[in-house]
């Protein structure tokens, strides 16, 4: 999923409890979950439902993002000669242009950090 | 019918801001407006990208608010000009009012704020977060103010979405740089810029020195007697 659809996400489902629960505070993944945390018991139905899935649906494209570079690394310096060391946007480019020979994890990799 | 020409110089601005409010969607999220591909290609790093000293910008900001230059905020010259040449987005963030807190029909644009800084071509890049007010209230307290919001959304960017706060600051400029200087209190001026920076890579050596082999590090000196 998208930032932005995890963040609409949160912020259409809970604006109202937000609102009422958790003034004063920003869409911050450890002050504002545990406000919704703490509020659990008053949250509306579709809030309580929703918020969780969408800090984690950022949670989780975050740590796919970071797995690219791991993932990824031999592919970089095998199939991309060029790439300046620490230039993860060409490198991403370059893998996504589907050199020849790019590893399945890395691919797969690719594919979960919404890269394509 | 001929616009004045601030007018024209806005108009595309203007536009994307009508078309982005037009295709408002059933939610009660503030439409990010455009397709996000837009969003990616007018934050593209230019060939030339001139240096700036965002602190002295700062500060600069800081000494005319304190001085009280150019009082009238119809007639105040941007405080910042070169900011306005940086390839840029402008966006609609709201936030509480006088506070440094997003209001949840923004979280939609803050998502696309951070799907945009992480698109592989702008993945390296630099940007500047530029917070601003309408010329409403005191005008010491607008400066501050959108310092602080300026920072919340690179907080949240850096803390929510883990954008390197290497590669994001943040600069209120209140009413020092009023977009539509004929209305000084219209929300419009509350807007925030997202500007290019240019490129968080270290800078590649030159072609010439890379031709010629670098100079060999000195071998460990032999062991000095004592």
């Amino acid at each position: 999923m998208r930032f932005e659809d995890a963040a609409a996400m949160l912020g259409s489902s809970c604006a109202k409890d937000i609102d009422s629960n958790c003034r004063g505070v920003n869409p911050d993944p450890t002050r504002l979950k545990d406000c919704l945390n703490r509020n659990q018991d008053v949250l509306s139905p579709q809030c309580k439902n929703d918020y969780g899935p969408a800090f984690d649906a950022i949670q989780k494209r975050v740590a796919a993002r970071s797995a690219v570079a791991k993932l990824c690394a031999r592919d970089v310096a095998k199939l991309c000669a060029g790439v300046q060391k620490g230039d993860s946007g060409k490198a991403v480019e370059c893998l996504l242009a589907g050199p020849r020979g790019i590893s399945i994890n890395c691919s797969k990799a690719i594919t979960e950090a919404g890269y394509r | 019918m001929r616009l004045p020409k601030k007018t024209r110089r806005y108009l595309p601005l203007l536009i994307a801001l009508l078309v982005g409010s037009i295709a408002s969607s059933s939610s009660a999220q503030t439409p990010a407006g455009g397709p996000p591909a837009d969003w990616v290609s007018k934050l593209a790093e230019p060939e030339a990208v001139p240096d700036l000293d965002i602190a002295a910008l700062r500060q600069q900001t800081a000494d005319r608010v304190k001085s009280r230059a150019d009082g009238v905020a119809t007639k105040r010259p941007p405080v910042a000009p070169q900011l306005l040449k940086l390839p840029q987005l402008v966006v609609e963030i709201r936030f509480d009012e006088d506070a440094a807190v997003v209001r949840p029909e923004s979280y939609r644009t803050l998502g696309r704020i951070a799907d945009t800084l992480t698109h592989p071509t702008l993945l390296t890049t630099k940007f500047l977060i530029v917070a601003h007010a309408a010329s409403t209230g005191r005008r010491d307290n607008n400066l501050t103010l959108s310092q602080r919001r300026a920072d919340v959304i690179r907080e949240v960017l850096v803390n929510t979405f883990r954008i390197s706060s290497k590669r994001l600051q943040a600069i209120g400029l209140g009413e020092e740089q009023l977009l539509d200087a004929a209305r000084p209190a219209a929300a419009v001026n509350q807007r925030v810029q997202i500007a290019t920076l240019g490129s968080a890579l270290e800078p590649e050596r030159p072609a010439s020195a890379k031709a010629a082999p670098a100079p060999r590090p000195p071998t460990k000196p032999a062991k000095k007697p004592r």
